[in-house]
């Protein structure tokens, strides 16, 4: 067992426990405490017997704290990071109810706030408080503190990423499938404002990168099809990719009710 | 192009409006924050080239949109081939009602066909166009539509020929004065041939000549001339066959007196036949038929008579009146100086009875004696000492002419003695003088012919040495002129263009001359012009037309004519909006 508090989630580990669930052929060093002595008996043949504990959750939740994760297309509605904060949130509840050790990782362009997963009392709080503490980024290149988050999770367990990707694709999917290689199981909620989906504004716009200095001048009635398409397109693209390397991938817009979101993660 | 509001041009300068919108909305666009300005980005850079595009595709369509609102709104004029309004059109519609406008072909009168393109051409005109009728009579007819409709409407035909080449080239210089946009001359006549190759009309530039096409030919012969002599008549015929071989004789009736007031004078009538010519293009044109009249069976005096021949399809030229003078034969004596050519001459007219010898003497010709006689012909003598007493003779007779210098030799010019016009005269004397006298012939345009009282004078004696008179055929018939008429101050018989009708001039109570009106014999040949000598003899390719009835009614104003195309346009404008506004939608 990994941790130390069982929990309700199967643990990626085989190990000898409560829960037998096969034999397997005895090799040099098992313990001999494990040998199955019936099969001994009745085939004389060695065969070990395998259990499958139950065992405790280490969860991350990865806040994206990026600059255009401050952005909302409308008043009504809540920020993307403010949404993310909440959806972290909740999800830290559930699984510190559950008994899951969670904890939290803020990042722009660096790593902002790191709280260490545990499931002692309090953890909540100090999750809040991690996220209210954590400012909206400067950084634009969320990728690179990505990468660097990899090294800071060394054992294994579940990674939540909550994060509105507008980074580099390739270097992001790099990060995320090295910690797939490393025994994690990643979850992306791909968070999206509304109106970053459906474009709108006045008949001729000069739409400005809150992250970079980039801007450009658009009519946004006469481009509306093609970027939906383009979003469309950049959707696809990643559900596609992290299908591919066994990452779960969630499309989220802020308008979507919380329960639905964290819905998205028990299925 | 025209337009009819061209002030309304001036919203042209609207079409810039698109182009400057698109320049003032791209000045300053209001600026957002926009997280997901990659995913524009790649947007744009997919769509640029279609967006550039549809904006330069939107760009011209609202300009154009607009440039033909604007064009719509000045009501534009385009020239058009058929229908539509034409522009202001200096027009003179030349209606040849001449004789030969009289035929009938196809049991139509040629003049109703001429008349219903005259009414149409004149039917189209606007109160914007100046319109003007010329009829064979050359006149120009100016007026209001109506009046001039009215006028065509009335129009018959009439006795005078018409000279096409002058009467387009006159109404072209007419219409070519006038400041109208359009100048148009239409011609309607049956184009005869004859009326058309002596010249070609000189058209000015810009002005059309569109004339209508000619019938069909159709044979006619007609009466040219009657000259009536003692015992008989001499009629002389023309026409056209229009290819018809015509071998059968054709009667000719003659009837002369038997009208009333002058059955009791006397009356003649003959009859003879007229063969046609040996060639089938010629016909009875050319024909001369000799009707013998009986034995002298009327009194003296002026007498009209009437050839006729049997009706055809021009009928005008059927009949033809003359007169006649009917008198005794003058009592002639010339004095032995008068020469030997004179005697010879009075000798050739004894014998025809034309010149009678009596007791009394009514005509003395004398070669330069003093004159003795009631009625003298005086010559110049020939002795040039003896010039000065044969003056001195003339003067004690009160006669105010005298003989002069010598005179230098030409021709003669003799327009009331038609057969000695053109004889040459190698020596006279000039013939001096004021006051009464008629000059009768002249040469270098002095006279060399005088009639002054009851004497007439000769510039030339007439022999040889003087003059060629004496050796030319027209001698005997001038002396028989001289002596039977000019010297009485009798005029010969003219023939003149008109309804046909005779006459008389008169002096005093007695009759000198007469006067015989009809068609010109011209008018017989109905033979009509090719389009090719039509049109060159009416200015040439570049000016002239020859139509059919149904171009020449699509072709008159055609040069000027002008269609409003605003709806036209309006609609264009409606097409490039809906094409507008499928484009702004379809391709967001």
């Amino acid at each position: 067992m990994e941790g130390f508090l069982a929990g309700l989630h199967r643990s990626p580990f085989r190990g000898f426990s409560l829960e037998f669930t096969e034999h397997r052929a005895y090799q040099a060093g098992d313990e001999l405490r494990y040998l199955d002595w019936r099969i001994l008996g009745r085939c004389d043949r060695l065969f070990v017997k395998q259990f499958e504990e139950e065992t405790n959750l280490r969860s991350m939740i990865l806040v994206d704290a990026s600059r255009s994760m401050a952005w909302r297309g409308s008043p009504e509605r809540l920020t993307k990071r403010a949404y993310a904060d909440r959806l972290g949130a909740a999800l830290a509840l559930i699984l510190l109810r559950q008994r899951d050790a969670t904890g939290l990782v803020t990042f722009d362009e660096q790593v902002r706030q790191v709280i260490p997963a545990r499931v002692k009392a309090g953890q909540w709080t100090r999750i809040v408080r991690g996220l209210l503490d954590t400012p909206d980024g400067q950084g634009t290149a969320a990728h690179a503190a990505l990468q660097r988050l990899t090294a800071l999770l060394a054992r294994r367990g579940m990674v939540v990423l909550i994060s509105d990707l507008l980074f580099d694709r390739d270097l992001a999917l790099a990060a995320l499938r090295y910690l797939r290689h490393r025994g994690h199981q990643v979850v992306v909620f791909h968070l999206m404002d509304p109106a970053e989906v459906e474009l709108e504004g006045p008949p001729e716009v000069r739409f400005r990168d809150p992250e970079s200095a980039l801007s450009v001048v658009v009519r946004p009635r006469e481009l509306a099809r093609a970027y939906a398409d383009t979003v469309r397109r950049e959707i696809a693209a990643w559900r596609t990719a992290c299908r591919r390397h066994g990452i779960a991938y969630h499309h989220v817009q802020t308008d979507m009710p919380f329960g639905m979101a964290l819905r998205l993660l028990t299925t | 192009m025209t337009f009819i509001h061209p002030l309304a041009l001036l919203g042209l300068a609207a079409a810039a409006i698109p182009a400057l919108l698109h320049l003032l909305q791209r000045r300053v666009p209001p600026e957002l924050d926009f997280p997901a300005v990659r995913y524009l980005s790649a947007a744009e850079r997919e769509s640029a080239r279609r967006l550039k595009l549809r904006h330069l595709l939107l760009l011209i369509l609202r300009t154009a949109l607009i440039i033909v609102i604007v064009l719509a709104a000045a009501r534009p004029l385009v020239r058009v081939r058929g229908g539509g309004a034409h522009e202001p059109t200096a027009l003179v519609v030349v209606l040849d009602n001449s004789p030969s406008s009289g035929a009938v072909v196809n049991g139509r009168l040629v003049l109703d066909r001429l008349r219903v393109e005259a009414h149409s051409s004149i039917s189209r005109t606007t109160s914007a166009d100046r319109v003007w009728l010329m009829l064979a009579d050359g006149v120009l007819r100016g007026g209001t539509r109506e009046a001039l409709l009215a006028s065509v409407d009335s129009v018959t035909p009439g006795w005078q020929r018409l000279d096409i080449v002058q009467a387009v080239e006159r109404a072209s210089r007419l219409v070519n004065a006038q400041p109208s946009p359009g100048r148009e001359v239409h011609v309607l006549s049956d184009l005869q041939r004859t009326a058309l190759v002596p010249g070609r009309a000189d058209v000015p530039r810009g002005v059309r000549v569109l004339a209508l096409e000619p019938g069909r030919a159709v044979p006619n012969r007609g009466i040219a001339a009657v000259h009536v002599t003692e015992g008989a008549a001499v009629i002389e015929l023309a026409g056209s066959t229009a290819g018809a071989v015509t071998t059968e004789p054709v009667p000719v009736t003659i009837r002369i007196g038997g009208e009333r007031g002058e059955r009791d004078r006397g009356e003649i009538a003959a009859r003879g036949l007229a063969t046609p010519g040996d060639r089938a293009d010629s016909g009875l044109s050319g024909s001369v038929v000799t009707v013998s009249l009986p034995a002298q069976s009327l009194a003296p005096g002026w007498w009209v008579g009437e050839a006729a021949l049997e009706p055809d399809e021009l009928r005008a030229d059927d009949r033809r009146r003359f007169a006649w003078r009917v008198a005794t034969p003058a009592r002639v004596t010339a004095t032995p100086a008068a020469g030997g050519f004179v005697a010879a001459a009075l000798a050739v007219l004894r014998e025809a009875h034309r010149v009678a010898d009596g007791t009394g003497r009514d005509v003395v010709i004398t070669g330069g004696e003093s004159p003795t006689g009631t009625r003298s012909i005086l010559q110049p003598p020939s002795d040039p000492a003896l010039v000065g007493q044969a003056n001195r003779g003339l003067a004690s007779r009160g006669v105010s002419w005298h003989w002069g210098l010598s005179g230098s030799p030409g021709p003669i010019v003799a327009p009331q003695v038609s057969i000695i016009d053109g004889v040459q005269v190698t020596r006279r004397y000039r013939l001096e003088g004021a006051g009464a006298g008629d000059t009768l012939a002249t040469v270098n345009g002095e006279p060399w012919l005088i009639r002054s009282g009851t004497l007439v004078l000769l510039g030339s004696r007439l022999d040889t040495a003087w003059t060629a008179l004496p050796a030319a055929p027209g001698f005997v018939p001038f002396v028989d002129a001289l002596v039977n008429r000019l010297v009485r101050g009798e005029a010969d018989v003219t023939m003149a263009e008109g309804a046909p009708r005779v006459e008389f001039r008169l002096r005093g109570a007695d009759t000198v001359g007469a006067t015989v009106f009809g068609p010109d014999p011209r008018e017989s040949d109905l033979t009509p012009a090719s389009a090719s000598v039509a049109i060159a003899a009416l200015g040439g390719e570049e000016r002239a037309e020859v139509l059919n009835d149904s171009a020449f009614a699509s072709e008159g104003f055609s040069g000027t004519r002008r269609a409003d195309i605003s709806g036209l346009l309006l609609g264009l404008a409606l097409l490039l909006a809906f094409t507008d506004l499928g484009v702004a939608t379809r391709t967001r």
